[in-house]
């Protein structure tokens, strides 16, 4: 089993609209793709253009995706990275090995980062562990925090700092 | 005497009676009232604004000059969303600020504050705190979540905000940059649902 990540291409789309099933547009911000057309759009105008976007790969073909969005300003010190994994291939320890392999070089490509951060829900556990595993550290419960489908949630802040001097 | 800060909804009346027993009873700092910054209030504003003390844990730089302070003032006091001078009988010592959200983080906002360095110690910007906790959610129906982050090597706010009632979250390490250095920031929160202190009142 070998996971890589790598850029997207528009090429993609179809392992695209196929790993992001129900369960992943439930538990992310990622939506439902109507069309190929509309999957190519959001392809093109989110994901290409994205600062840091990564494809999960499973014997190179895209199964899920990575990301680290890096701040600026006074917060150009700290970076937050958000991932998905097609749903039938939960549970198998893939998005630990992708958030690993991230964590290996995010600070070099990003020399003012100082912390990686990101936000999970209360009652995602499955992705509260990925994080563990991966040595982030819960920092706390933050209440009403953001908004998501309509809803207000609670989410655990956890964070990764940087070991470079 | 007058309610300088943006009017209740209801039973003003009453607030002003409360105030005026108060004034009796209470010492020369118990007359705090918040308003809107004007451009007269510039040798005021220099008064905080030129003081190393105050700027220590703020995100800006000592002032140095009227014309930096002016242009502060024009750009970024008087079109913010919510700001408002903290007086005392109606002289400005210092300033509060709730800086909303958009889209998604809509639901929370950011309180700020800063305070003259002779004033600190006697309550005020717990009072003004509270002032603002118990106004804001009615200005702003769709705000849940009042935070504010407070650089852990400044407990004097940290006490400022736990008076006014808000929680303490957690830690957030190396969270943002401070005259370039990265700083550990304390987490705290108040929710629209969360039992209000007002002793002020």
């Amino acid at each position: 089993m070998e996971i890589a990540l790598r850029p997207y291409q528009v090429s993609d789309v179809e392992d695209f609209m196929e790993w992001c099933d129900d369960e992943v547009v439930r538990l992310s911000r990622l939506r439902h793709f109507t069309s190929r057309e509309d999957a190519v759009s959001y392809l093109k105008e989110t994901v290409i253009p994205h600062p840091w976007y990564r494809a999960i790969c499973l014997d190179n073909r895209p199964i899920g995706f990575i990301s680290i969005t890096p701040g600026s300003g006074d917060e150009r010190c700290r970076g937050r990275i958000t991932y998905a994994l097609g749903s039938k291939y939960w549970g198998q320890g893939i998005t630990t090995v992708a958030v690993k392999k991230v964590i290996s070089t995010v600070f070099e490509e990003f020399p003012s980062m100082q912390r990686l951060e990101t936000i999970v829900d209360v009652d995602n556990k499955r992705s509260q562990r990925v994080l563990e595993k991966s040595g982030f550290l819960k920092e706390g419960v933050l209440r009403k925090y953001v908004i998501f489908k309509g809803n207000i949630y609670d989410v655990i802040m956890y964070s990764l700092l940087s070991t470079l001097t | 005497k007058s309610i300088n800060f943006q009017p209740y909804i209801f039973e003003p009346v009453f607030v002003k009676q409360k105030q005026m027993e108060h004034k009796e009873v209470d010492d020369e700092f118990s007359d705090i009232t918040l308003r809107l910054f004007d451009l007269s209030d510039i040798d005021d504003f220099m008064e905080w604004a030129t003081d190393d003390q105050v700027s220590r844990f703020c995100s800006w730089e000592t002032y140095t000059s009227k014309e930096a302070a002016t242009n502060h003032i024009v750009d970024v006091v008087i079109p913010h969303p919510w700001y408002r001078a903290i007086c005392l009988k109606d002289r400005a010592i210092g300033a509060i600020s709730v800086t909303p959200n958009e889209g998604n983080d809509i639901c929370r906002a950011e309180l700020g504050y800063v305070l003259g360095s002779k004033y600190w110690g006697k309550g005020i910007v717990s009072r003004a705190v509270q002032m603002v906790a118990s106004t804001v959610f009615i200005e702003w129906p769709h705000l849940e979540r009042l935070e504010a982050l407070v650089d852990v090597n400044n407990p004097g706010s940290q006490r400022v905000l736990e008076k006014a009632g808000f929680q303490r979250e957690g830690v957030l390490r190396k969270y943002f940059l401070q005259k370039g250095k990265s700083r550990d920031a304390v987490i705290f929160s108040l929710l629209s649902t969360d039992p209000k202190v007002n002793s002020f009142m």
